[in-house]
Parts: C-alpha cells; structure tokens; sequence
C-alpha cells in the first residue's frame, strides 16, 4: 500500500514536469501579447488563433506539414514492410551490413547531409516542395520503421506464411490479406515513431524550404522579428501538437502492450 | 532457421533506392566537396586535405567535441536510469495508469524541436515564466544568459523534458514483452525483486535499451537547434558544442570547410555505432545466462 501511493506521488511529480512549461505555453495562446484596439495586452483572448485563421502564410503552412508528414509515413511503411519481411524471414548475401548501413543513417546528424541535400534537391526540383521534405525524411524514417515492423514480423510464426502460400496467395495477396492485419499494431507504432521523427524535424526542412513549402515550423521561425507576437508564436505552438497528441492517443495502448526491436 | 535466398534483395531494393537518394549519394557529394575550394560550385579548386588540417589542429574543434562528449554523458546518466526506473515502476501499475503516463510523457516528443527551446525559454523568464517568477521568489540568482553553470542545467533540464519519454517507451516495451512464465519461475525461487531486475528483466530489455542508448546518444551528441536557440553557445563558448560550428559554417555558405566537417562527424558516428554493435553482439550470449 505504502509503494503504490509512493509511485502515485512520482508519476505526479513527473506529469507536473511535462505539464507545467507545455500549460504555460497554452496560456499565452490565449493571451494578447502586443498592443491592440479594443483588447487590453495580457488579457485573455482568442485573437492569436483568429489570426492565423486570417494569415493564409499560416493556414498553407499547416496544410504543407500534414501533405509532408502522411507522404513520409506512407513511404516509409510502404518499403519498410518488404524490407522488414526481407529481414525477418530471410538471410541474404550482405544482410548485416545493410542492417548496418541502415542503423549508420538513422544515427547520421541531420546537419551532415543538409548541404548536399540541398543542392541536389534544388537541381532536380524538389527543392520548396512538401514531397521534397517528405523524401528527405526517409532517411532517418525508413531504418526505424523496418526495426520496429522486423520485431513485429519475427514474432508472427513462420507457419503462418507458409499455409497463406499454401493456399495459393502471392507474395503481395499474403501482404495485404494476412500480414498487414496480423502485425496492425506494429504498423500502428511504426506509423507513430515515423509521424514523431518526421513532424519534429527542422534543420532539413529549413534548408529545403528557404523561399516556398514552409512547414508549420518554418512559419514559426518566420514569425520572430522585430516586434515578436509571442501569443501568435504560443498559439501556432499549440496547433503543432495537437495531431502529435491525436497520434500518441490511437497508439497508446499498443505502446503500452510492448514490442522487440533487433539491433 | 532463416532461409537463405538472395530473391529477398528485390524486397529491400525500394527502402535501399530511397536511401541511397538521400542518404548515400549526399554523402559521396560532401566528400567529394570536402576536397575543394567551393567558391561557388562552378568553380571548385582542389585542396586537398587542407580543411581537414584545419579542422583537427584547431583546439576549439578538441573544446568542442570535450563539451559534446560531457554533455552526452550527464544526459544519459540521467535518462537512461530514470527512464528504467518509471518503466519498473508502471509495470507494477494498473492500465489506465499506465496509458495516462504514457501518453504524458510522450508529448513532449511531439513537440517541433525548434520550438522547445522557445517554450523554454517562456518558461524561464524572470519577468513572465512560471519557473523563473519562481526562482526569484526564492531568491536563488538564476541567470542562464551569463552563467554557464545554469545554461548547462537549463539544457540538461530540457533536453531530459524533451526525450525521457522516448526512453520510457522502449524501456517499458522492452519490459511488457517478457512472458509472465519468466516471474513465475523467479518466484518459484524466491528470487529478491533486485534478483528479478538483474537476471530477468535486464537482460530482456537489453536490445530495446541499447537501441535507446544509441538514439539518446546520438542525438545528445548532436544537439543543435535547442542549444543554440537557448543562448547560441555561450556564455563565452561554455555550450558551443561541435554541430554549432558546423552550422554556422553551413549558413554562412562555406561549402568546402562545411564538408570536411560534415565527414568528420560522419566517421565519429560510423565509429560511434561500429564500437556499439561490436560491444552489443558480443555480450550477447552471456547476459543471458544468469550468473552462479
């Protein structure tokens, strides 16, 4: 009895650590930092969220971050899961140094690659683009979601395919009639580790948005100045969580029922 | 047994394709531009390894890459264990408990990086934030711009903020995926809940937890956008930690030092996962085995 009150008490403290600078940052949302008719400044008021519904910079930029982050998770999810297969189910010449390779780039800082990303994204066009970002991202994204959906597929037993096969299926049949349903809690946390790793990520998604295609986080670097509006900067803050917040809710209890990952 | 079968390349070959766009192919591109005088890129010169000279004969390169390596060490000194710590600890708790924790402790991961520090930042100030009202209430002189003891803990704080939950996750994964059989038997022995945590849970959680060592070093490592939003490495350089410099370099269009850089960094972290794989497999089969 004494313990469980005794984890109660930590697990408050620790909610108190999360919460109290992301409450303060909510708060000024709703407050009018600079002077304005009609408002008096550090009242609360809803004008910060009205604003960004009147900036059509904003509204794009929130648009051109969701095109970005479902392309990414789309691709990711969709050449990690042959690859996860590849590497659950089979051994192949060079298998472990490509693990290897893949583990290097996920690892790889951002930052290394961003000058020679640029300039060839920019030569091929893809520079300023939504799809650029989302290609980008990959490189970081598609390590994780085959370690993540490899633990998934390696715990499903082999039998499973070989009856599927057995009844006929092809290879892609059996993906997407069997194994897509069997492992759905894998592709459910693959999707939220690719959707965090993605939605968060800015050194890239700055060098290549410099003139068009800004993501919600570049619209917020754009809004400090002279003259910040520190309410408009908290109350775009706020709007970039929120679909981070919806992801952790759907995937909360397969984060809580336990996965493997190979290293 | 795996089956051997080299048709399983054509399964890998899209993820590979993709990688090798954005992954591979730059990095032949930084090499190749870390040899050359890059004016403009019409107009490279070759110089050899002279950027690399430059880079490892600087002392501030040495500075930078101490205060890195000492910044990844207190982070993960107090991640790793605290980490492990909640996740024992939510393993004894029911299962609202458990969803409601970790739905907490993620969000701050979901948060976009380059706005952590000005949430931070916010929360520090001490005219308007919440913890910096509250310092001066208690009369303790917190002044993160000028002293380099208190921007270290600001970004200790708030890097531990940002990514305890992604620790917590793997660490609570690694745990909720050891059968219950493994319990019973510990108990069938009398086994001390010290016992259970060395021989049972450590070891089962070991490749979740080396992935996570892995993740929080790395990025610990290379931590840029929040640090330099904080005080932008100072004060006089007690923060300037090794992607500061390459950044700056990148943003002021130097393409060839920028390079070298880049391929500096590129073979710490080859080497940095290298030694890390080596160390995981071959303490593999012993963790296992629990000792006499």
């Amino acid at each position: 009895m004494r313990s469980s009150i005794g984890r109660i008490a930590l697990f408050t403290v620790i909610g108190a650590f999360i919460l109290v600078p992301l409450a303060q940052t909510i708060i000024t949302s709703f407050v009018s930092t600079l002077p304005r008719a009609g408002i008096a400044e550090g009242h609360f008021s809803l004008v910060n969220y009205q604003n960004i519904l009147h900036s059509a910079a904003l509204k794009d930029s929130i648009v051109n971050s969701i095109i970005y982050v479902v392309l990414n998770v789309a691709l990711c999810l969709g050449v990690g899961l042959p690859a996860a297969y590849a590497f659950a189910r089979y051994s192949f010449a060079g298998d472990r140094q490509l693990f290897f390779l893949l583990l290097v780039f996920r690892i790889t800082p951002t930052v290394v690659l961003s000058l020679p990303i640029f300039v060839l994204f920019a030569q091929i066009g893809l520079a300023n683009t939504p799809v650029g970002i989302a290609l980008v991202h990959c490189v970081f994204n598609i390590p994780i979601s085959i370690w993540i959906l490899e633990g998934f597929i390696s715990a499903v037993p082999r039998e499973f395919d070989e009856t599927a096969f057995l009844d006929g299926h092809s290879l892609p049949s059996f993906f997407f009639r069997h194994l897509i349903p069997a492992i759905a809690p894998g592709i459910g946390v693959a999707a939220f580790f690719c959707f965090i790793f993605s939605w968060v990520e800015v050194v890239l998604a700055r060098i290549l948005t410099t003139t068009g295609g800004k993501p919600i986080t570049m619209a917020i670097n754009a809004l400090f100045g002279f003259r910040t509006d520190f309410g408009l900067v908290m109350a775009m803050t706020v709007l970039a969580v929120v679909p981070g917040i919806a992801m952790i809710y759907f995937v909360r209890n397969h984060l809580a029922k336990g996965f493997v990952i190979r290293t | 047994m795996k089956l051997y079968d080299n048709r399983a390349w054509f399964l890998v070959l899209p993820a590979l394709v993709i990688v090798t766009f954005v992954g591979i192919l730059p990095l032949i591109a930084v090499t190749n531009y870390s040899f050359q005088d890059l004016f403009s890129l019409n107009n490279p010169y070759w110089v050899g390894v002279d950027w690399y000279r430059n880079i490892i004969s600087s002392e501030r390169f040495y500075a930078s890459l101490g205060r890195s390596f000492l910044f990844s060490a207190i982070v993960l000194s107090i991640q790793l264990p605290l980490g492990i710590w909640i996740a024992l600890l939510l393993q004894r708790s029911n299962q609202f408990i458990v969803s409601t924790v970790l739905v907490l402790i993620t969000v701050p991961l979901v948060v976009p990086w380059n706005m952590i520090p000005v949430i931070w930042l916010n929360f520090i100030n001490p005219n308007a934030g919440l913890a910096g009202k509250m310092l001066a209430w208690l009369g303790i002189g917190f002044d993160y711009k000028f002293n380099a003891l208190h921007t270290w803990i600001v970004l200790v704080v708030m890097d531990t903020w940002h990514w305890l939950g992604l620790v917590v996750v793997l660490a609570y994964a690694g745990i909720s995926s050891i059968p219950t059989a493994y319990y019973q038997a510990a108990a069938i022995d009398a086994a001390s809940q010290w016992q259970v945590f060395r021989f049972i849970q450590l070891p089962k959680m070991k490749t979740v937890l080396s992935m996570a060592v892995l993740l929080r070093f790395m990025d610990s490592f290379m931590i840029y956008i929040e640090a330099f939003r904080i005080n932008a490495g100072g004060p006089d350089s007690a923060t300037a930690f090794l992607s500061l410099d390459l950044g700056e370099e990148i943003l002021s269009f130097n393409y060839g030092p920028s390079a070298a850089r880049s391929i500096v960094y590129f073979l710490i972290v080859l080497t940095v996962a290298w030694t890390f794989k080596a160390a995981t497999s071959a303490r593999a089969p012993v963790a296992m085995e629990p000792a006499k």
